[in-house]
């Protein structure tokens, strides 16, 4: 039975484009992973200043863990897209 | 929903015993240190603060699928079916493809032709909308982290095949840190959360504990 498509997902990729995503790519990584710490931090620290009430920064956290949520996943949807834009 | 579940998984993994462990690329393992970088891959697998574990698990598994989508991409014209008329990764593991879905009785077919499988069939489970959901608000299926683990069982083999029977090619490319890279990525990613089981890491488990006995 020939299920082999006629359209393969595998294609050829240029090695340089592929060592250059990497590159870029864990850059990207670790300075995602410290920016969203930041944020969080951030947020924290404008409410002690502010002194907001316990249950008003449980809503302002939960606000902004709904935001970073969001953002992932509009990511993932576009990381699909750019590859098929790229092959 | 058993194919979700790799009912499958005994029929289409086969580890060949007496073969002696360690009797691979010893080159590989040299090199096994060179990655990109310095900073710290460990902290950012880890499930972000209030983060939900599947949209977590789902951006992360688009991403690998990239990464070895075209990490593959830049070697297929070494992997042949005279250069890989089996599946493999070495000589003691023996991969035939089966999806449980259109393909339920594993075949053994060429790598090429494996990964070809393989890739299409990945790439399938992340654009259903149903399991991988695009849309804000939409939520996951209850079986999307079994269905993932599936995923990215499966991308490993392709990780294995081109470790044990690429890397040279990977060498002469000059790849060796940007695979060692993405591949650490991958395992400290399935270690945070149990993703893959051991014996299925068995095919790279002496590559995996040195690139993670050094914590960087
Ligand atoms: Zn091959």
């Amino acid at each position: 039975k020939e299920i082999l498509r006629k359209d393969s997902t595998v294609r050829n990729y240029s090695p340089a484009a592929y060592k250059f995503f990497m590159e870029q790519h864990v850059e990207n990584l670790l300075k995602n992973h410290a920016q969203r710490i930041t944020r969080k931090m951030q947020l924290e620290k404008e409410m002690a200043k502010v002194k907001l009430s316990e249950d008003a920064q449980l809503q302002m956290r939960r606000m902004l863990q709904q935001k970073e949520s969001n953002y992932i996943r509009m990511k993932r949807s576009k990381m699909k897209k750019d590859m098929f834009e790229k092959i | 929903m058993s194919f979700l579940f790799g009912k499958n998984a005994s029929k289409t993994f086969k580890p060949k015993k007496n073969i002696p462990e360690g009797s691979h690329g010893y080159e590989l393992m040299q090199h096994a240190a060179v990655t990109l970088g310095s900073g710290n891959l460990r902290l950012a697998v880890a499930l972000p603060e209030g983060e939900d574990l599947n949209e977590w698990v789902a951006v992360n598994t688009v991403d690998f699928f990239n990464q070895i989508n075209m990490l593959y991409g830049t070697i297929t014209e070494f992997c042949t079916e005279d250069t890989c008329a089996v599946m493999s990764a070495g000589p003691k593991y023996e991969y035939h493809w089966a999806d449980g879905q259109t393909v339920k009785k594993p075949i053994k077919c060429s790598a090429p032709k494996y990964i070809d499988y393989l890739m299409s069939w990945v790439q399938d489970q992340l654009d259903d909308e149903n399991l991988f959901p695009s849309k804000i608000g939409v939520p996951f299926p209850r079986n999307f982290l079994s269905s993932a683990k599936t995923i990215l069982k499966r991308l490993f083999r392709v990780y294995a095949h081109i470790y044990h029977q690429h890397f040279k090619e990977v060498m002469q490319l000059s790849e060796e840190a940007h695979l060692n890279t993405s591949f650490k990525h991958f395992i400290y990613f399935v270690q945070e959360f149990n993703l893959i089981e051991r014996r299925e890491l068995a095919p790279l488990q002496e590559l995996i504990d040195k690139l993670t006995s050094k914590e960087r």
